[in-house]
């Protein structure tokens, strides 16, 4: 028996106002505490809000800044995961997700995929992260850190598995669009959200955990919905739409171990041949090969690929 | 114009003619809808430092829905509609207005415009300030001219009431440049600027709008006997599909052609949403400066100080 409480903070941050935020986020580690959790999600930018555009620089703090110090201090014994807009040494600013353990800022990842198209712009105003590790957590599971676009990407979640996570969380502002009665619960964003996860948790049999914000930034609306999904692909838990709440979800972690035992999906994993097959991928895309499959005269000796014998 | 069938908005639950005519890939969840745009007027107040709205009232379906969002948003005492009829205006416009506000019970002003707009392009003799050539204006200048009439009451009021002026122009009439710049589509913010008219219906409908407003055939009433449908040459349920896959789902003339839609109709539509671009707009300013608003100055509208 291995049991975990989680705590959903399904919060509506408000824009640019650090301060008020900050206080949110102590309130919620509170509440949480009391509530009995050993992991609290915060979701994505819920220190500062989404919709920041310029202010991003202005509402920025390194991983060393006092406010957010003072927020890990606050997690002795347990475990958060908070949001905010991360400078570096270098003066970049990312999109980044903070595990928070036993006071300290126990790891930080760096979203990945900062969509630009549509209603986003994140490109403009931040740099990508280029890290991708799953991190030891002292819920005595191993944790995968995601922001809300790098769940759009197969490889993440699958990386993430790869390299021992039993657990995935994604803290999202997902804006809610594509309104339509065709669509579960009328959303077409929310529809789309709970087939990837529920894929994700199934295919590589891990918790996921998904933490999407509520209230508006401007014109957009950010729908909550927040959950959590066993290792079978079935959802545990759903928060309700657009409510503001803290949502408590009690896991059971030796549930990841049946499902792998039972459907070995990741003992049988080909990580090799996929590498393999991407790094062909990558320097056909990039031009750097020889096309195998270029019309070479019949009979004429094919060159060798760079770095491998052809297999027969 | 195009192909396709519609369905019963209603359901069949009720024998009687339906309500409107529904295009079946513009249905919606009317409880996500309301539940959003009532949410974005309450946001969009808060963040201005502001508790009360106010809008024009016409009679029509887009601004009695817009009353009802805003009543439910910030209760009906914190709403101020305005009913500005011209000495042409129908005289049911005010009637639909009145069934509104009575229904919502939030306070009214009746502001006749008829002496501004007389007042500018005269008035059988008399001269107005544009001089005797504006008393041979024509029904579409006197119509813009009415709209801005009512933007400036509206602005004024504004101050009087201490509110924020809520915007009533739907998605259809926004695409095709079917209001008045600076007039109708005058605003502090527009919580159904992104709902065609088929998608407003469905809302007032579920939010209990009174039935005869759904029913009655849309008017600008700027002129007696208007009505948008003749005047665009197009019914609603047809613009709201055409522009639906064209624009929302992008598809092209080729896929619009096979789908059943005219050409003739998809030309016509393609040229009212480019010409009307300017009119979706904010004004282009020339770039001179290392930063310029709206090119490389970016801020949201409200973030922290800018409230009242």
């Amino acid at each position: 028996m291995h049991p975990l409480r989680i705590a959903l903070a399904q919060l509506a941050p408000r824009l640019g106002v650090l301060d008020d935020n900050l206080a949110a986020h102590r309130r919620g580690l509170a509440e949480a505490r009391s509530g009995g959790a050993g992991l609290v999600v915060f979701p994505e930018l819920g220190l500062t809000g989404y919709q920041l555009q310029d202010l991003a620089a202005e509402v920025a703090m390194r991983v060393d800044d006092p406010r957010l110090l003072s927020l890990a201090e606050e997690t002795a014994g347990m475990s958060a995961v908070v949001s905010f807009v991360e400078e570096a040494d270098d003066h970049r600013l990312f999109i980044s997700a903070a595990l928070l353990e036993d006071g300290e800022v126990r790891f930080v990842h760096r979203k990945l995929f900062l969509p630009t198209y549509g209603l986003f712009d994140e490109r403009r105003f931040f740099a990508a992260g280029d890290r991708l590790r799953a991190v030891e957590s002292r819920i005595g599971a191993r944790l995968g850190l995601a922001v809300c676009e790098d769940f759009w990407h197969l490889a993440v979640p699958e990386t993430l598995a790869l390299d021992g996570a039993q657990i995935l969380i994604n803290v999202s502002s997902s804006p809610g669009r594509d309104l339509a009665a065709i669509h579960e619960v009328g959303l077409g964003t929310a529809a789309s959200w709970r087939t990837l996860m529920r894929t994700y948790a199934q295919l590589t049999t891990s918790f996921v955990v998904f933490c999407n914000r509520v209230g508006m930034d401007e014109t957009i609306s950010f729908w909550g919905g927040s959950e959590v999904i066993a290792p079978t692909g079935e959802a545990v838990f759903t928060a309700p739409l657009f409510d503001e709440g803290l949502h408590f979800v009690d896991i059971e972690l030796g549930d990841v171990r049946r499902e792998r035992i039972g459907l070995p999906l990741l003992r049988d994993e080909r990580p090799e041949l996929h590498l393999r097959e991407l790094r062909r991928i990558i320097a056909e895309r990039t031009g750097m090969a020889i096309d195998a499959a270029s019309e070479a005269p019949d009979g004429a000796e094919r060159p060798a690929r760079r770095g491998e014998p052809e297999q027969s | 114009m195009a192909g396709g069938s519609s369905s019963d908005p209603l359901g069949g639950r009720e024998p009687a003619e339906p309500l409107f005519e529904l295009p079946p890939e513009l249905a919606i969840d009317t409880e996500v809808a309301r539940r959003v745009t009532v949410g974005f007027v309450r946001n969009q107040l808060r963040q201005a430092g502001f508790s009360r709205g106010l809008l024009g009232l016409s009679g029509g379906i887009d601004s009695a829905l817009v009353a009802f969002l805003v009543a439910e948003a910030i209760g009906p005492e914190n709403l101020l509609c305005v009913l500005m009829p011209y000495r042409t205006s129908s005289s049911e416009s005010v009637d639909h207005a009145r069934l509104v506000v009575d229904q919502l019970g939030c306070p009214s002003d009746l502001v006749d415009i008829s002496q501004i707009v007389d007042g500018y392009f005269g008035r059988d003799a008399e001269v107005g300030a544009g001089g005797t050539a504006a008393r041979e204006a024509s029904p579409l200048r006197r119509g813009n001219f009415m709209a801005r009439a009512r933007m400036c009451v509206l602005y004024d009021r504004s101050v009087t009431w201490g509110g924020l002026v809520v915007g009533t122009g739907n998605k259809t009439e926004s695409l095709i440049g079917y209001s008045t710049l600076f007039g109708d589509s005058a605003c502090a913010f527009n919580p159904i600027g992104d709902l065609y008219k088929s998608q407003v219906r469905q809302v007032a409908a579920a939010m209990r709008v009174p039935e005869t407003i759904i029913r009655k055939a849309p008017s600008a009433d700027l002129w007696p006997g208007q009505t948008d449908e003749a005047e665009a040459g197009f019914s609603y349920p047809e613009l709201d599909r055409l522009l639906f896959w064209m624009i929302d789902k992008r598809r092209t003339d080729e896929e619009l052609l096979a789908m059943g839609f005219a050409g003739t109709a998809i030309d016509r539509v393609k040229r009212l949403v480019a010409v009307s671009e300017f009119k979706r707009q904010v004004p282009p300013v020339a770039k001179l400066g290392p930063r310029t608003t709206g090119v490389d100055y970016l801020y949201p509208r409200r973030r922290p100080g800018s409230s009242r």
